[in-house]
């Protein structure tokens, strides 16, 4: 199925600058224990889904999967936002 | 074994040569330049779209963090981006504040890269995920105080879905050229199959077959048309061939019997002349009968010389009533000298435009012949008539008339109805008069002149249009 596409978005597209690529600091074990510290301190955090939420979250990141528990920590987050307010 | 000198050229030069291939080829252009219209619209409109959706929403944001900067401590806006992270649950933002010094003050990007510090605040860089590259989309802003910012964010998705979609481009583009192509054999050879009964007729004709027509359709389309016009062309050459024919046959017969005449009264006068004076006359006979041999040369040729055209640059505007009572005065005495009467009906005036000389030539043919097969005593009309449009010349005579079955054939050169042969005549009036006719745009039609009676007679009448 690989056909020469990748001539379209290469002729399309903006050229990308810089040889360098930029690094995040949020994909790591470290901003999930700085997500989880900011889930407890909101008011909704004892509410049942924000805890499964933070939980599960606190679990994938230390099972090695990151990203997917950071995504569930600010979901979490937002819920205890939604809660809280 | 003999080599073919044929030259074939490469196919594309053989293709952009013949009419059909250039059509094709014009068909898969076209086919080609809709097709790209319709990708760059589908592009606009998609990845396009997306691009412009998250240029939008880095903008809104930076607007958004800009207001911030205008209270008193950088702490706010410090806050607000690390709020703006913690709920990031997309992970696309990308963020960076930087104090005056360059010490990092918020955001989740490592460095300040050096490209963020051209001209252009957009720009588009390489991003490292979990050890995968990805693509990031950033604004700088250079704020009050010296603080630098970066807003953007990471557009692996968006690109994904314009890698997809430039897929399902290429595989349209490339199903399309297909088709293009298809449709372009299709159409090189729809038309080459139409062509090719015209190709065959002329090519059999070319090698002598002049029986061949091309075969038509019943779908009376422009080959099916192209096809009947030729097939009228051929027709008509022909015709022309067959008439051409029949003159060469009919002047090698007919010219055959006046010189085979004056040969054998030559030889009589050479073998049986009495005196000098005898075949003195013998001599002046054959030299008369030579003249007259001439003078139907010389008809074959003015007949030949009216029906080339040439003499359609001598037209000019003219009244032709006065000329006609001329030719009636000339040849009412000949008329009288055969106790024959020739009575004229003519208008004052016949304004047409065309050659005198040709046709008074004509009448007077026709003048001629209704004397010499009007009985003595008998008597012949011209007449003539103006309408808006034409001018109409009719002799009528009374004499034995024509059968029906002659009339067609007699404009042909040297015909001679059965009854005629006994009178003389070469049988080229009547062609000389239908070729007048038709170089003035007209015709001639014969008619009899009193249908009920023993004798009907004949009425030629020629209809020459005034302008």
């Amino acid at each position: 199925m690989r056909l020469p596409v990748a001539l379209l978005p290469l002729m399309l597209a903006t050229p990308v600058q810089g040889e360098t690529p930029l690094r995040v600091t949020t994909d790591s074990s470290a901003y999930c224990g700085e997500l989880a510290a900011r889930v407890s301190n909101q008011p909704g955090a004892r509410q049942e889904v924000v805890r499964n939420l933070a939980e599960e979250g606190q679990r994938l990141c230390d099972t090695g999967h990151v990203r997917t528990g950071i995504a569930k920590l600010r979901r979490a987050l937002r819920a205890a936002q939604g809660m809280g307010g | 074994m003999p080599r073919a000198e044929h030259i074939h050229a490469p196919p594309l030069i053989g293709l952009l040569r013949s009419a059909s291939g250039r059509f094709a080829l014009f068909f898969t252009a076209f086919f080609a330049a809709a097709a790209t219209a319709a990708a760059v619209i589908l592009w606009w409109n998609t990845a396009g779209a997306l691009e412009r959706q998250v240029d939008a929403a880095i903008r809104a944001d930076a607007a958004a963090l800009t207001d911030r900067r205008r209270m008193p401590t950088v702490e706010a806006l410090a806050v607000a981006i690390e709020d703006r992270l913690a709920l990031d649950v997309q992970n696309e933002a990308l963020y960076l504040l930087l104090a005056p010094d360059g010490a990092k003050l918020a955001g989740n990007l490592e460095a300040w890269p050096s490209e963020a510090n051209a001209e252009q605040p957009w720009i588009r860089m390489p991003l490292l995920r979990d050890g995968l590259v990805s693509e990031a989309r950033i604004l700088r802003l250079d704020m009050s105080g010296g603080y630098r910012l970066l807003v953007g964010r990471d557009v692996a998705e968006k690109l994904r879905l314009r890698g997809l979609l430039s897929e399902g481009i290429a595989w349209a583009a490339s199903a399309s050229a297909a088709i293009a192509l298809f449709g372009a054999w299709g159409l090189r050879r729809a038309l080459e199959r139409r062509l090719s009964p015209v190709y065959g007729t002329a090519k059999e004709i070319a090698a002598g077959n002049l029986s061949r027509r091309v075969p038509l359709s019943d779908r009376d389309d422009e080959f099916d048309r192209l096809g009947r016009i030729m097939n009228a062309m051929l027709d008509r050459i022909a015709q022309l061939m067959e008439g051409v024919r029949g003159v060469s046959d009919a002047i090698a017969h007919d010219l055959r019997t006046p010189i085979a005449r004056a040969r054998a009264k030559l030889e009589e006068a050479l073998d049986g002349a009495r005196d000098e004076a005898a075949l003195r006359a013998a001599v002046e006979q054959g030299i008369a009968d030579l003249d007259g041999i001439a003078r139907v040369f010389q008809a074959v040729l003015r007949i030949a010389e009216v029906e080339a055209g040439a003499r359609r640059a001598a037209f000019a505007p003219i009244d032709l009533a006065p000329a006609l009572a001329d030719a009636a005065e000339l040849y009412g005495a000949a008329a009288e000298a055969r106790d024959q009467k020739l009575v004229s009906d003519l208008p004052t005036s016949l304004p047409l435009v065309g050659d005198r000389d040709l046709l008074m030539q004509a009448v007077a043919n026709l003048l001629d012949n209704a004397l010499k097969f009007t009985p003595d005593g008998g008597t012949v009309r011209l007449s003539a008539e103006l309408s808006p449009v034409l001018v109409e010349i009719a002799v009528a005579d009374d004499g034995p008339g024509l059968p029906q079955e002659d009339r067609a054939r007699a404009g042909e050169r040297f015909f001679r109805a059965d009854a005629a042969r006994s009178t003389p005549g070469s049988g080229l009036g009547l062609s000389l008069v239908r070729a007048v006719a038709a170089l003035h745009g007209g015709t001639v039609t014969l008619g009899d002149t009193n249908p009920e009676a023993e004798r009907p007679g004949l009425t030629v009448t020629l209809r020459l249009p005034v302008g």
